[in-house]
């Protein structure tokens, strides 16, 4: 990921498919998002029917031969967004590389990628809900930390599928998104808001169980061991 | 605007030093596909260590299999811009990004890894993804 671009999002230079609670879905390569906006850079954009391809077959072409630039740069509002996938994800779902022969066809209708809806709200109409096992081992192990500190929930570039689940207890930060639950509260920073809305945090005990677990309606893929994903 | 030689040297070695010729004018590219017997591989190299910082290393992984192009070249993107828009003709129905890396066999093109199928790819997989070609398309080394 962002090798060399450390002050930008997770998915700087990665080549994303970000699709729109309308007709319109975007393929390029992302520049920078937070909560606001998703930048965009060598940029095609397709509408639902256009050239007679739902917006589904058209990423699914995308996926397996890229596109081709119209514009420079698109500043997609994030209130338009209804999710942001890797397009190098979707490649691998398709099967991987290009051949030549498949330039030639048409795309295939039975290999679909499918576009992901945007989350589903949680109850609490929150980013992240923590189930009452999460919050009861949360207080536990709060009452070891400093006075005030929360947990901080977040995502970080690694692990083998992308993106990693960042678990830790940390004082709140400016900017930071805040969810009080009862006796302390969650901290999100802005730019993993967007990668961890509609996620609830379990914690599983007892023998076969894992600790705390991320379930992420957003991922499209995650690894086994559950501490990596991406979108 | 091309980056400073200075800076690119060290990728172009990466490549070079693994034994992939590089292919710096447009004559160039004409003369190593002039060769349309066997297998042949082009990889457009790139700055972005997003991508490419994988790639090269990818690359010389998987040139370590037994099975592998009978000849391998580099034109570098964004450097030199004249080999790499001959290089693009010779798989032009594929939309341009780099990196990326062309497969070819008897002159025609069999597989192309664009970039967003590398992007945030381990050199590991990208190699596993270019040595399950090599082993189907290109002849054993001797």
């Amino acid at each position: 990921m962002g090798t060399f671009h450390h002050d930008k999002s997770e998915l700087h230079g990665i080549t994303v498919v970000v699709d729109t609670n309308g007709p319109k879905v975007y393929v390029g390569r992302c520049d920078d998002m937070d909560d606001e906006k998703v930048i965009l850079l060598d940029v095609d954009i397709h509408e639902d029917g256009q050239n007679g391809r739902s917006k589904q077959q058209y990423v699914e072409r995308a996926a397996k031969f890229g596109v081709w630039k119209k514009h420079e740069r698109v500043i997609v509002p994030r209130a338009e967004v209804a999710s942001v996938r890797r397009l190098g994800a979707m490649h691998s779902e398709l099967g991987g590389a290009v051949t030549a022969t498949a330039v030639a066809e048409p795309p295939k209708k039975a290999e679909a990628a499918p576009v992901p809806k945007p989350a589903a709200a949680t109850a609490a109409g929150q980013v992240v809900t923590l189930t009452p096992n999460a919050q009861a081992e949360v207080k536990r192990l709060l009452a070891n930390e400093k006075p005030g500190a929360g947990l901080r929930l977040g995502v970080k570039g690694g692990g083998c599928s992308g993106l990693s689940y960042k678990l830790e207890f940390d004082a709140k930060k400016e900017g930071d998104l805040e969810i009080p639950y009862d006796g302390f509260c969650v901290y999100l920073d802005r730019k993993s808001t967007i990668y961890l809305r509609g996620v609830t945090l379990d914690h599983q005990k007892g023998l076969q169980g894992k600790g705390f677990v991320f379930h992420n309606p957003n991922a499209s893929n995650t690894c086994g061991c559950g501490e990596s994903f991406s979108v | 605007m091309p980056y400073p030689e200075e800076l690119v040297a060290p990728m172009r070695k990466e490549l070079s030093s693994a034994g992939v010729q590089e292919l710096r004018s447009a004559a160039d590219v004409d003369n190593f596909m002039a060769q349309k017997s066997g297998t042949a591989m082009v990889i457009v190299n790139s700055v972005c260590g997003c991508a490419a910082g994988g790639a090269r290393p990818g690359v010389k992984l998987a040139l370590q299999n037994a099975a592998k192009p009978d000849r391998v070249a580099t034109v570098f993107a964004g450097q030199d811009t004249e080999a790499t828009q001959k290089a693009r003709s010779y798989f032009a129905d594929v939309p341009p990004s780099s990196p990326s890396i062309a497969i070819f066999k008897d002159g025609e093109l069999v597989h192309f890894v664009p970039r967003h199928a590398i992007e945030g790819r381990p050199p590991q997989a990208i190699a596993q993804e270019l040595t399950k070609v090599f082993d189907s398309v290109c002849a054993t080394a001797k």
